[in-house]
């Protein structure tokens, strides 16, 4: 029996087209989603409890709309959603980071599971972060999990090709596809998570010593090239494989 | 291109939590799994068993109908799953309408309690595929006049006639069927190992390809006492499945057509004729604004029904002019959004004409477009003129 959190994380959807508004993102119009890799490591966590049983906790950091993220994994099957509830606006890494390490605490974590970077920052800081914090093992970019009571053995990226590491508990998990699909809703999952309730957790106040200036649009990508005529066959051939990386 | 729905009117802000979460994990499953295969399906003229076990994993199957492993949802929700299915194909659509409504609806609400207990959890799961035989050969718009009959032996039932145009008959583990017993309409369990009952696959269709469409034949078709229908007699039993069945396709409905606006709306802004999009000339968008208006039309219509069944305050004429209304736009949508396409609108590229062909059938049953046009007529003079005994 293991006590698992889950960190989930809200980000705008990555199809939405993000307007700068008086130099920052405007985000009141956007719709919201989990994010990818967040979806990822939800897997591999209620993996983990079918296994080796236990219970698992989805844990966010944001304002209230970001209960629905919390919502959606229920609805997946976790035992408990809780919040850190933060207003909306920048919160720095090392805050997140922070006030999330002492909620795991105060969950009774022994093992914490995320994403390997979020979709809207690709910071990949939250996990090990969060490790550092705790003063727990931390493990990124994992694509395979074997479970066991007190401990797992991991697969991660390593420069040779694929390392296998084994790790005891307590440890941060950040993990990369590799486990399967993540599983879909049902309707009682789904009607388990109308009625659940979100645990909102008191943390301290953590002062961040970042802030944003401004907010700035990517660079507009230059308009694509075209081609017309057999006559360029070998060119385009060449450019896909060399430059676009396709062929 | 992710799939964005059109919601002018901002529907999804009168939908409770639970149904949106309903309807987007629908909605999901079929950009995931139905777009990407419906085309294949119609080729090989074939309804994808994944489909079937998808749908009862995802406990969407009797949708409304409580108690009995059955979901519970309201019938928003049921609207909602069905417009995100028939999204992806009619056919598809027509699968789960008929398993939900046509034929868990009359065991749960016409069945003893041992039918339901037998039936109702295996068919919510899918394990079960049900459907329901009441058109015949001769009999379609007017089922009072069926001939299959039934007959009361010592020990059970014997079934005698054909039902045709029937959704599921070749894949089904049992059927409910109408028959007459002493002259009276009576509902029947029959399941597909009965003796003397056979239901053939039909053919040569131009439309609802990616369904499954027989005929159910009964020659001494004998089964035990315990599969009649107790709790009803005559048309009110076939009826009141019928009504769920409507109101499900005035949603599915809606649908068929988004998926053809969006397609339609997509082509049009990237298509390049005389130097510009097509979406730039005014004939064009005067077509895309007249479908932004009728889809939006019907969602209200649609919406509004299903708070009236919720509400249980609702009569049957309203549900025939969302089903007639919708399809009949969703029809026309369909026709237009292939004018838009040009000559690419008849291709499998794109889905306009497997949903336009679709629509033609979803006109026809369950009711034609005609037969509820009479049914409204009847509710306004309160004369009917459906035959000419008057």
């Amino acid at each position: 029996m293991v006590e698992i959190v889950v960190l989930v994380k809200q980000v705008p959807d990555t199809n939405a087209k993000i307007e700068i508004k008086d130099g920052r993102a405007d985000l009141s119009m956007i719709k919201w989603i989990t994010s990818p890799y967040d979806e990822y490591a939800l897997e591999v966590a209620l993996q983990h409890k079918e296994a080796v049983g236990g219970s698992v906790t989805a844990l966010t950091l944001g304002p209230a709309r970001c209960d629905k993220t919390l919502k959606d994994a229920k609805a997946l099957g976790v035992d408990k959603i809780a919040r850190v509830d933060v207003d909306e606006g920048y919160v720095d890494s090392l805050s997140i980071q922070s006030m999330l390490a002492e909620a795991c605490k105060s969950l009774g974590a022994e093992v914490v599971y995320c994403g390997k970077a979020a979709a809207d920052t690709n910071a990949g800081s939250t996990g090990p972060g969060v490790a550092e914090k705790l003063g727990w093992a931390s493990i990124a970019n994992v694509t395979n999990v074997v479970f066991a009571d007190n401990s797992l053995e991991l697969m991660q990226p390593a420069p040779e090709g694929q390392a296998k590491i084994g790790v005891n508990l307590p440890a941060v998990i950040t993990c990369d596809k590799g486990m399967g699909e993540p599983r879909r809703a049902n309707v009682k999952g789904i009607m388990m998570a109308k009625r659940a309730v979100v645990d909102l957790i008191e943390t301290g106040n953590f002062e961040g010593n970042t802030s944003v200036i401004e907010h700035t649009s990517p660079p507009q990508k230059p308009p694509g090239k075209s081609y017309e005529g057999s006559e360029h066959v070998s060119e385009v051939v060449k450019l896909l494989r060399d430059e676009a990386n396709v062929i | 291109m992710p799939y964005e729905a059109l919601d002018f009117y901002d529907v999804d802000s009168l939908l409770t939590e639970e149904e949106l979460m309903v309807r987007d994990m629908v909605r999901e499953w079929v950009d995931d799994k139905v777009i990407p295969n419906i085309e294949q399906a119609c080729r090989d003229g074939v309804f994808p068993d994944e489909w079937r076990q998808d749908l009862g994993e995802m406990g969407v199957l009797g949708a409304p109908l409580k108690g009995y492993g059955c979901p519970g949802l309201s019938y928003t929700a049921y609207g909602l799953i069905c417009q995100e299915l028939e999204r992806g194909d009619s056919g598809l659509r027509s699968f789960a309408s008929v398993q939900g409504s046509l034929a868990m609806y009359p065991i749960w609400d016409f069945g003893s309690e041992e039918q339901k207990e037998k039936y109702l959890p295996k068919m919510a799961t899918g394990e079960y595929v049900g459907c329901f035989g009441l058109t015949e050969p001769d009999y379609g718009s007017n089922p009072g006049d069926m001939i299959t009959r039934a007959e009361e032996l010592e020990d059970g039932f014997l079934l005698n006639g054909a039902k045709m145009w029937i959704t599921n008959g070749t894949i089904a583990d049992l059927a409910v069927v109408w028959a007459k017993l002493d002259g009276k309409i009576r509902g029947f369990i029959v399941e597909k190992d009965d003796e003397g009952f056979s239901a053939p696959e039909m053919k040569g269709k131009h439309s609802l390809k990616a369904s499954v469409t027989s005929e159910l034949v009964f020659q001494d078709c004998k089964i035990p006492k315990d599969r009649i229908l107790p709790n009803v007699s005559g048309l009110r039993g076939p009826f009141s499945c019928l009504n769920n069945a409507r109101y499900g396709i005035s949603w599915g409905a809606i649908g068929a057509a988004q998926a053809c606006f969006n397609s339609a709306k997509e082509y049009a802004l990237s298509r390049i004729q005389f130097d510009h999009p097509i979406a730039s000339y005014q004939l064009v968008q005067n077509k895309l604004s007249w479908m932004l208006r009728e889809i939006t039309k019907g969602q209200l219509l649609a919406y509004h029904l299903g708070k009236k069944k919720d509400e249980g305050n609702w009569f049957p004429e309203q549900i025939s002019l969302a089903k007639m209304n919708n399809v009949d736009i969703a029809l026309e949508i369909a026709r237009v959004a292939r004018d838009i396409h040009g000559a690419n609108g008849i291709l499998d590229e794109y889905p306009i004409m497997r949903h336009m062909a679709n629509l033609e059938s979803v006109k026809t049953y369950e009711g034609t477009h005609d037969i509820h046009n009479l049914i409204l007529g009847r509710y306004i003079t309160g004369i009917q003129s459906f035959t000419r005994k008057l």
